[in-house]
């Protein structure tokens, strides 16, 4: 099932997979639940990206652009997974592909940058989901 | 009393001498000639005057009246001579004189006498309007009388036959001449076949039947039949004018004149209403049947659920530490409970399989894989002793439902074992026919048990029929075990059956099941392999073997991130694990996985955990001697990484999201490499 006005933005494939786990196809009552926990877990998730980007903590950053990576995957939010991965590699101090190394000050600023991107990311998604159960 | 011998001299005006033989003149003659034919005619003859007195009788007449004096008779008056004489009588001679004289023409009439009828012409005879005299003459009408009688009772028969015909409407009665032509037809005919008389006459009869039927012959061999029986009787489909049909129920009774074959009398009754009510009937029958199979379905189902539910609470509750007698009633609960899903299973097999909703599938299926499986997890728990013979000519590969191929032998397996206190079991699978197309496979299962009483024989197959029926039932069982196996026999193509064990004790069960020949074997099997290389499993089958391998299997699956917990546990579940334990980071993991007994057959890892990753408990678990397969999940979709977690001790690797159909591949491949054998 397509996901209308999501074509980049989430993985049909694995969106499907997780449809297909719905009893029923009108109520959808377990992907719904599962969509939803993500919502709340992805809020949470920033929040406490915005926290310690003000406290410079590089290392829990990155955990939590791993951890947000996770359950975007599973979910087949592509462009929030691929935010969530820059996020995790620049918490490591390293480039967006996680080969090279770079400076702090520069691993600040682009997780600057890329937490709004992933923020924004998740918000376009977030409406197309919401519209698709039609909430 | 006039003369003797003269005519009575009324009118005559030249008085006719008697017979005067030798009379010379012409008048004399002819005189002469009237008396000769008066007196010799061989029609008995009176001749009267006209005031009625008895000018002349002929000599047959004296015989047929039986009057021995000829001469007595003469010149009597009518009045007089009928009492003489037997016939004719007084009044029916009086009035035919009468009718005679008033229409001055012949009249005739009928007498009956002693038992013959005549016939009585009384001719009234003028000369020059004047009346001279009467002739009465008498004939012997008892046979023409007696046929027309017939003739009359006849022709009154067949007026009320052809009335009856004609007027019948619910009936199709008519003739059909010796060829099949329509020679008669009647109102019935016309009103239920709508043809007009005109329309149908000379057509053949095979214009009712059908184009299936004319094609097939059939009118044409009702007709032989009935020449050879007599008669032919028949219910089918008839077809009316305008090509709508009704059933009919037809007689063909052939129709003979002495030896000559006159044609078939053809009565057809349609029986449409019968016929309708009988499928009314039915059909109400069967919905009700269906009704009750899948209100039991759905019950079933219902039952199940909550059923299922409590199991594993009770599974659980027996991982806890319960002291003995707990433990002892927990296994009792546990027990009965696996006795009821059983029981649930079964009614649930069998209401589908009576409401026809069941279908088995078409699947790659090894006949030998299946028995030896079954009698591999008999072997395990059973007292008895167990053989299994294989004919090695038994295809490895055939399309047939391996699940349910499995559920018979189990089945017949388990009942053999059950019901047998000492001695064997036997299995055994044989070839028993192979053609262009399937394999027709026996399995027999021979026990030396209980046996089974020769009353009980018949009702083996019948639902909830058990032979031990008495209150102390000694054999738990729904009594539908046998069944579902003959349904599921039947559904394979196949049959169930038994007899007495030939060695004296026991039973013999068997079944035979037709599996298509899988096409063209060779190049699947090289595209199998080739699936394997590229690890992209074929769709259905892993599914169904992965359902298989999952039961009972017990799962541990160390994950973070609640969303990809709630998925995979969802995930899991639908492939058929219903033992599946959490564990939120890897410390847990490590503890779970080494005070679980049993242990688990399959612990499924994350990389990225709190308090210790996934490779660091991986590496303790292995350190703990444990050999669990391990399947690392990760998003961390970087090249060599697959490699690097396998040489820190896991087993697999799948990438997040997890790809079902990859998953489902990689769970087979680490069940299967448990699994000794």
């Amino acid at each position: 099932m397509a996901i209308p006005g999501a074509s980049d933005s989430i993985d049909a494939a694995t969106f499907e997979q997780i449809l297909e786990m719905d009893e029923d196809e009108e109520e959808r009552e377990f992907s719904k639940s599962i969509v939803y926990d993500f919502f709340s877990q992805a809020e949470s998730t920033f929040v406490k990206m915005d926290t310690n980007l003000e406290q410079r903590d590089l290392k829990t950053l990155s955990e939590l652009g791993h951890f947000l990576k996770g359950s975007s995957a599973t979910l087949g939010l592509t462009k929030v997974k691929d935010s969530c991965e820059k996020i995790q590699h620049y918490g490591q101090k390293k480039d967006d592909t996680g080969t090279n190394d770079i400076t702090e000050e520069e691993g600040l600023s682009k997780l600057k940058t890329t937490i709004e991107q992933a923020k924004a990311e998740f918000h376009d998604v977030e409406k197309v989901l919401r519209k698709f159960y039609n909430d | 009393m006039a003369a003797p011998l003269g005519l009575p001299s009324l009118d005559v005006p030249t008085p006719i001498p008697p017979v005067a033989p030798r009379a010379a003149s012409a008048t004399d003659r002819d005189t002469a000639l009237a008396l000769d034919i008066f007196r010799y005619t061989p029609v008995p003859t009176i001749v009267l005057d006209p005031s009625l007195l008895v000018v002349d009788v002929s000599d047959s007449y004296c015989r047929v009246s039986a009057v021995l004096d000829r001469e007595q008779l003469l010149g009597c008056h009518l009045d007089a001579f009928c009492e003489k004489v037997t016939l004719p009588g007084l009044a029916s001679s009086r009035n035919a004189i009468q009718l005679a004289r008033d229409t001055a023409r012949p009249h005739q009439s009928l007498v009956a006498h002693d038992g013959r009828t005549w016939s009585l012409r009384t001719v009234p005879i003028f000369s020059h309007g004047t009346l001279r005299c009467f002739l009465m003459e008498l004939q012997d009408a008892t046979e023409a009388h007696r046929r027309q009688l017939e003739l009359e009772e006849r022709m009154y028969s067949n007026e009320t036959f052809r009335i009856l015909v004609e007027t019948v409407k619910d009936y199709a009665i008519f003739m059909l001449d010796p060829q099949g032509n329509v020679a008669t037809w009647n109102a019935g005919a016309q009103a239920f076949k709508g043809y007009t008389k005109e329309e149908i006459i000379g057509k053949h009869f095979s214009s009712f039947y059908s184009q299936k039927d004319r094609d097939d012959g059939k009118p044409e061999r009702e007709l032989r039949d009935a020449l050879r029986d007599g008669r032919v009787e028949d219910e089918g489909w008839r077809h009316r004018k305008d090509g709508s049909r009704f059933w009919a129920n037809v007689v063909i009774t052939t129709v003979y004149k002495g030896d000559v074959l006159l044609g078939y009398s053809k009565v057809t009754r349609d029986l449409t209403e019968r016929k309708q009510a009988e499928s009314e009937l039915i059909a109400a029958y069967e919905e009700s049947s269906k009704l009750k199979s899948e209100f039991l379905a759905n019950m079933s189902h219902e039952i199940r659920t909550p059923m299922h539910g409590m199991l594993s609470a009770l599974t659980l509750l027996l991982d806890t530490h319960l002291n003995p007698e707990q433990l002892e009633l927990a296994r009792v609960i546990e027990e009965s409970g696996e006795v009821l899903l059983q029981v649930i299973n079964d009614i649930l097999d069998y209401s589908k399989l009576a409401s026809g909703s069941f279908s088995i599938s078409h699947d790659i299926i090894s006949v030998p894989d299946i028995v030896q499986s079954v009698f591999r997890a008999q072997q395990k728990s059973c007292h008895v002793h167990l053989e299994s013979n294989l004919d090695p000519q038994l295809p490895k590969a055939a399309e047939g439902d391996s699940l349910r191929y499995r559920q018979i032998v189990q089945n017949l397996l388990s009942n053999a074992v059950k019901f047998t206190e000492t001695g064997y079991v036997r299995i055994s699978a044989t070839l028993q026919l192979e053609d262009a197309e399937a394999f027709t496979i026996l399995t027999e299962v021979v026990d030396s048990g209980i046996g089974i009483p020769a009353s009980a024989s018949g009702s083996l197959f019948t639902p909830f029929t058990q032979f031990d029926n008495s209150a102390t039932k000694k054999y738990k069982g729904t009594g539908l075990g046998l069944s579902i196996c003959k349904s599921l026999a039947e559904l394979m193509g196949g049959n169930i059956g038994f007899r007495p064990n030939p060695e004296g004790v026991g039973s013999i069960f068997w079944f035979t099941a037709k599996l298509k020949k899988v096409k063209q074997i060779a190049q699947l099997e090289v595209l199998q392999e080739k699936l394997e290389k590229l690890s992209c499993p074929s769709p259905k089958m892993p599914l169904r073997e992965i359902e298989l391998a999952a039961v009972d299997k017990r799962v541990l699956l160390a994950e973070d991130n609640p969303i990809n917990q709630k998925v995979m546990l969802k995930t899991l579940a639908r492939l058929g694990f219903n033992k599946v334990d959490l564990a939120s980071d890897g410390r847990e993991a490590v503890r779970l996985s080494m005070h679980t007994t049993p242990p688990y057959d399959l612990i499924l890892m994350d990389i990225n955990m709190p308090i210790l990753d996934g490779v660091q408990a991986t590496r303790e678990i292995r350190k703990a001697g444990l050999h669990i397969p391990i399947i690392a999940m990760t998003a961390n979709a970087l090249k060599g990484q697959k490699e690097s977690y396998i040489a820190k001790g896991m087993t697999a690797y799948i990438a997040k999201p997890v790809d079902r159909n990859l998953f489902v591949k990689l769970l087979l491949n680490c069940l299967k490499r448990e699994e000794p054998g």
